[in-house]
C-alpha cells in the first residue's frame, strides 16, 4: 500500500490492544489485504494508514507480549476507538483484557469507545469456518468441503508458543462465551465510569471474528468506522476550521466500501 | 544430550532445596555437580530406557539445585577438580565411549574421581522433580517433548522447538546454546522447548554456582567432540555445548552475542531489577514471542562472518550515489534523532549519526548487527511503520532507543529505514522524516538505482586462483569515530552449498583462533587444507583472510595478494563508507551523549516491571 503512506494527516485513531497471539495483526491483515497470512509476533507498535472514503483513519496494531507493556499507553493517546482482543479458544486472555489492558486505555478519548473481539472464532463456531471473503477463499471452500473443516480445525490445534497467557495453564482452552465478553464489556464501562443506559449496548460492541476465514472481519472495522465518524468529522472540523459538516460526504464515506486500499 | 527418561526407583536421601541454601555452599560436592552435567550431557544407558511415572506432589520450584550433603557420602572432598570422568555425549549406547573430560576453572588444577551411583540417584530426583514441575506448569506449545513420548505420539510438526530432547537428532545438533537464570529457571534453548531440558539447566546451574561457592568460575568443559562453554552476565548464565571445531574464545563471543541480543530488548538495568525483586522470575514471560530473534541470531552467527570479525559489511556502492543518499538523510532530521540507517538486503547501505552521540562513544558494529538482526526475525508483516523501544547494548545497556522501522520499497520489501530517536514521543515526527526521505528520493530514483546493485564476485579481482577472501582495515587515527567494517566477495563454487560454505567458515574460523590465540598469537600463518589452501595475515593495517585453489604455490599465493591489495584500495570508495556522515539534532551537547543518558534516553522499562 505504498499510495497510502504517502502521510495525510490522519483524521482519528483506532488501537488493536490484547494478548500476544490472539491475532490482532491477522485480522488487521485481513481487512487491509484480504489474506490470512504467517504473522510474526509485533514489536512495540505499528501504525497504519487507512483511508476509508475521504478519510484517514489510522490504526495502531500493537504487540501484546509483556516486554512493551508500558508502551500502550502511548499508542492509546487520543484514540477514538479501542479494539480489545481476546481468543474465543482462550479464557485466559480474556481476562488479560482486564488485567493487564484495560488501564493501558486511561489515555484514550474521553468519548473514545470500545469494541470486543473474539477473535479465532473459526476454532469454536462452525458458522465462522465458511469463509466469508467471496473473492478469495470460496474457490478452495468449493472443492473439499468436509475435509477442509477438518484440517482447519486439526491446524489449529498446536497452541502457538508459550503466551504468557498459556503458562498460568489450567486456563488454557476453555472458551469465552459471547456472554463471558458481554459482562466484560459492563465492567469496562463501569471501570470508565460511564452509564450503561447512554453508552452504546454491549450487543453492539462484542464481536466474534476469524482472521482465518475474515468471517466477521469487515463488519467490525465498518461498524466502528461508523461509530467513530463523530470524531473523525470533530478533528476534520477542527483541522480545516470549516463550521459545517458535510453531510454528503459523510453518507458517502459509509458506502464507498474502501476496497484494498 | 541429556536423557530425560530416568528410572526414579533410588531417590530417597537426596533434596532438592528451595529456596538457595546460600548460606552454606556445601564445598564438598563440586565433584558431584561436575559429575551431574556428565550424567546430563551424557547419559547413563542403563537409566535411559525406564520412564517411570512419578508420583504427584506440589511441583516443586527448580529454582535451586543444591544438593544436601547427606546423600553424597563417599565424595571427594575437594574443589580444585580438572578432571572428571564422564560418558560420551553423541553416543546413545555409551558403555564404551568413557572418554576422560577437562574442566577448565580458572586458578585451579587438580584432579579427583566421581562416584557414579550417587550422582546418578541425583539426576534421577532432579529429572522427577523437574518432570513434576513441567506438568504444573502447563506446557508452551501444549505439549513438552518429554510429555509427549510418554504417550507415545510423535507430533505431527516439528519446529526447533518441539523437537524431541531425548532423540539423538537433538544430540547431534552443532551447536546447543542453553541460557538460564542464576536461580536455575530456563530462559532459552536453541532446539527443544525450555520445558523439557529445565533438569538440564538446572545441573547447569548447580555446577556453575558450586564453582562459585569456591570463588571460582567455571568457564569450560573439553570431552572429545565437544566443548562446553559458561559464560555468566549478571543474573543470566549462558551455556554453549558445541561440536565445532571452534575455540573456547570464539564460542565465547557468540554467548556473548546472545546476551547483549536479551539485553536489546529488555535493557540490562531491568534484568538485574527483576531479579533483584523477584530471584527465580521466568524471564520468559517478557522474551516470550522473541525466540525467533534469539534463533534467526544463533543461525547468522553461524553463516555470517561479520560476527567473528567483529566489523560490518556495507553493500557495495558507487560513492557518489551512497553520498546522494546520505545526504538525503542527512536533511530529514527532527530533534533527538541519533541515527539514521539505510538496509538493503540486509547489508548496510549508509548510517547518518548525531554528532554529539558519537563524540564521545562509537557505534559498535555489535549494535549494528543485532539490530539487523532484530529487524529482519521481525519483520513479516511489512506494510507498516513500526515504533518500538530497542536498546544498543554496547552503546548503553540501560537505556533504550526508539526505533522507526519501515520499508521504502512495499511490496519488495528490501529496502529498509531505521532511524532511532531517544525519545518516545516522536513518532510523528520521526515518520514526516521518512516522508521527506522518501520524497526526494523518488525525485532521485534513487531506489532503482539501489534495486541494481548487488554484492561482487571474486572474479572482478582478475586473480585466477583466488577463490574468497575477507579484508577488514584497521582504523587509522583520523577516521576514529568510523565504523569497524570488512568486505568479502559473495561466496561461489565451490562453496555454493551450504555445507561447502560452513566449511569454508570453520577454515576461516580455525586460521582467526591462530592469528588470535592468547598464547601464541601468529601474524601470518599458510595453511595447506585438502581441498584448498588458506593464508591468513594481520598488520597494523588490516587483517586478510584469503582462500586459494589447493595448487597454488606460496609464490603465487603472495603475488595474488599483492594484486587483491592494489585492487581493494582500488575500490575502496565502493567497498567501504568512507567517512560516516553526521547531523546535528540535538541543541544541548551534553543530552543525548552517553554521558547524558538520563535526560533523555529512556531507561525505564517499557512497565513491564509493573506486571512483576
Ligand atoms: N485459527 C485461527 N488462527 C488465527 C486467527 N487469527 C490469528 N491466528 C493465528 O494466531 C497466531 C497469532 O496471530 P497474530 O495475528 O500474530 O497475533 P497478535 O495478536 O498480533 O500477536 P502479537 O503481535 O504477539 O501481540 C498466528 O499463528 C495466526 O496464524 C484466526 O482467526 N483463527
Ligand atoms: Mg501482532
Amino acid at each position: 500500500m505504498p499510495e497510502v503512506s504517502k502521510m495525510k494527516k490522519p483524521d482519528v485513531k483506532l488501537v488493536l490492544l490484547g494478548d500476544m497471539n490472539v491475532g490482532k495483526t491477522s485480522l488487521l491483515h485481513r481487512y487491509t489485504e484480504r489474506k490470512f497470512k504467517d504473522t510474526v509476533s509485533t514489536v512495540g507498535g505499528a501504525f497504519f494508514l487507512k483511508q476509508w472514503g475521504p478519510y484517514n483513519i489510522s490504526i495502531w496494531d500493537t504487540a501484546g507480549r509483556e516486554q512493551f507493556h508500558g508502551l500502550g499507553s502511548m499508542y492509546c493517546r487520543g484514540a477514538a476507538a479501542v479494539i480489545l482482543t481476546y481468543d474465543v479458544s482462550n479464557w485466559q486472555s480474556l481476562a488479560e483484557l482486564e488485567e493487564r489492558f484495560l488501564s493501558l486505555t486511561d489515555t484514550a478519548n474521553q468519548d473514545c469507545i470500545y469494541a470486543l473481539v473474539g477473535n479465532k472464532a473459526d476454532l469454536t463456531d462452525p458458522r465462522a469456518q465458511l469463509s466469508q471473503d467471496s473473492d478469495e477463499a470460496s474457490k478452495d471452500r468449493m472443492d473439499c468441503g468436509e475435509e477442509r473443516t477438518e484440517t482447519q480445525v486439526l491446524s489449529a490445534c498446536p497452541t502457538p508458543p508459550a503466551s504468557p497467557a498459556s503458562l498460568s495453564g489450567i486456563t488454557l482452552g476453555k472458551q469465552v462465551t459471547p456472554e463471558d465478553a458481554m459482562a466484560l464489556y459492563g465492567r469496562i464501562l463501569r471501570y470508565k465510569g460511564l452509564e450503561e443506559k447512554s453508552s452504546l449496548p454491549a450487543e453492539k460492541m462484542c464481536f466474534e471474528t476469524s482472521a482465518k476465514t475474515g468471517y466477521n472481519v469487515d463488519n467490525l472495522f465498518e461498524a466502528l468506522f461508523d461509530l467513530v465518524l463523530p470524531s473523525i468529522l470533530r478533528n476534520k472540523n477542527e483541522n480545516q476550521q470549516s463550521p459545517t459538516v458535510d453531510l454528503e460526504e459523510c453518507r458517502g464515506a459509509k458506502r464507498g466500501r474502501p476496497g484494498c486500499c | 544430550m541429556e536423557r530425560d527418561n530416568h528410572q526414579v526407583g533410588e531417590t530417597e536421601g537426596v533434596k532438592i532445596c528451595d529456596p538457595p541454601c546460600e548460606s552454606n555452599p556445601p564445598a564438598d560436592t563440586l565433584a558431584t555437580s561436575l559429575s551431574l552435567l556428565g550424567n546430563h550431557m551424557f547419559p547413563y544407558p542403563l537409566e535411559r530406557k525406564h520412564r517411570s511415572a512419578v508420583e504427584e506432589e506440589p511441583a516443586d520450584s527448580l529454582s535451586d539445585v543444591t544438593a544436601e550433603e547427606e546423600s553424597l557420602d563417599g565424595e571427594p572432598h575437594s574443589h580444585q577438580v580438572t578432571t572428571l570422568e564422564t560418558e560420551e555425549t553423541e553416543s546413545s549406547e555409551c558403555q564404551n565411549n568413557v572418554s576422560t573430560q577437562q574442566l577448565d576453572i580458572e586458578n585451579e588444577d587438580t584432579a579427583t574421581d566421581n562416584e557414579r551411583s550417587d550422582s546418578g540417584e541425583f539426576v534421577v530426583t532432579m529429572l522427577a522433580k523437574a518432570k513434576l514441575e513441567e506438568q504444573g506448569l502447563g506446557v508452551k506449545g501444549g505439549s513438552s517433548p518429554l510429555l509427549e513420548a510418554e504417550t507415545q505420539e510423535p507430533p505431527a510438526f516439528m519446529s526447533h522447538r518441539d523437537e524431541d530432547v531425548t532423540a539423538d537428532s537433538w544430540r547431534q545438533h552443532r551447536k546447543h546454546v542453553f541460557v538460564l537464570s542464576e536461580a536455575g529457571k530456563p530462559i532459552y534453548s536453541r532446539y527443544g522447548s525450555e520445558e523439557a531440558l529445565s533438569s538440564t539447566m538446572g545441573v547447569m546451574m548447580a555446577l556453575v554456582s558450586f564453582v562459585q561457592s569456591g570463588d571460582n568460575i567455571i568457564r569450560s568443559i573439553y570431552s572429545d567432540g565437544h566443548t562446553v562453554v559458561f559464560l555468566q552476565k549478571g543474573p543470566l548464565v549462558l551455556v554453549c555445548v558445541s561440536s565445532s571445531r571452534q575455540t573456547e574464545q570464539q564460542l565465547r563471543g557468540e554467548l556473548l552475542y546472545v546476551y547483549y541480543q536479551i539485553i536489546s530488548m529488555l535493557t540490562q538495568a531491568s534484568i538485574s531489577r527483576i531479579f533483584e525483586h523477584k530471584k527465580n522470575y521466568d524471564l520468559r514471560r517478557l522474551l516470550a514471542g522473541s525466540e525467533k530473534i534469539l534463533d534467526g541470531l544463533l543461525n547468522l552467527v553461524d553463516s555470517d562472518p561479520c560476527f567473528l570479525l567483529a566489523a560490518v559489511q556495507c553493500l557495495p556502492l558507487a560513492s557518489s550515489l551512497r553520498d546522494n543518499i546520505s545526504q538525503i538523510l542527512q536533511k530529514a532530521i527532527t530533534p533527538n534523532l541519533v541515527f539514521s540507517i539505510l538496509i538493503a538486503n540486509n547489508q548496510l547501505l549508509t548510517i547518518v549519526q548525531e554528532k554529539t552521540v558519537i563524540e564521545d562513544s562509537r557505534l559498535e558494529p555489535a549494535d549494528i548487527h543485532l539490530l539487523l538482526n532484530l529487524i529482519g526475525a521481525s519483520s513479516a508483516f511489512q506494510a507498516g511503520e513500526i515504533w518500538t523501544p530497542i536498546c544498543l547494548p554496547l552503546f548503553n545497556p540501560d537505556c533504550y532507543f526508539y526505533a522507526y522501522i519501515s520499508y521504502l520499497d512495499p511490496p519488495e520489501c528490501t529496502v529498509c529505514l531505521l532511524l532511532l530517536s531517544t525519545d518516545k514521543e516522536a513518532f510523528y515526527a520521526v515518520a514526516e522524516c521518512k516522508r521527506k526521505i522518501e520524497e526526494a528520493m523518488m525525485a532521485q530514483n534513487s531506489l532503482s538505482l539501489i534495486a541494481k546493485v548487488q554484492s561482487y564476485s571474486v572474479s572482478q579481482v582478475g586473480v585466477s586462483d583466488l577463490r574468497h577472501f575477507m579484508y577488514k582495515p584497521f582504523d587509522v587515527p583520523d577516521t576514529y569515530q568510523q565504523l569497524t567494517q570488512f568486505t568479502s566477495p559473495e561466496m561461489e563454487a565451490p562453496y555454493s552449498s551450504e555445507e561447502e560454505k560452513m566449511r569454508l567458515l570453520d577454515l576461516y574460523r580455525y586460521m582467526h583462533s591462530r592469528i588470535h590465540s592468547t598464547s601464541r598469537p601468529l601474524k601470518l600463518i599458510y595453511h595447506v587444507a585438502e581441498n584448498e589452501t588458506l593464508l591468513a595475515w594481520v598488520t597494523s593495517k588490516f587483517e586478510l583472510y584469503t582462500c586459494f585453489s589447493p595448487l597454488v604455490t606460496k609464490a603465487c599465493a603472495i603475488t595474488a595478494i599483492t594484486k587483491l591489495l592494489r585492487w581493494i584500495k582500488k575500490e575502496e570508495d565502493r567497498l567501504f563508507i568512507r567517512y560516516p556522515p553526521k547531523y546535528s539534532t540535538t541543541p544541548n551537547p551534553s543530552k543525548s551523549s552517553r554521558g547524558g543518558k538520563s535526560d533523555q534516553q529512556d531507561s525505564t522499562d517499557n512497565g513491564f516491571l509493573s506486571l512483576l
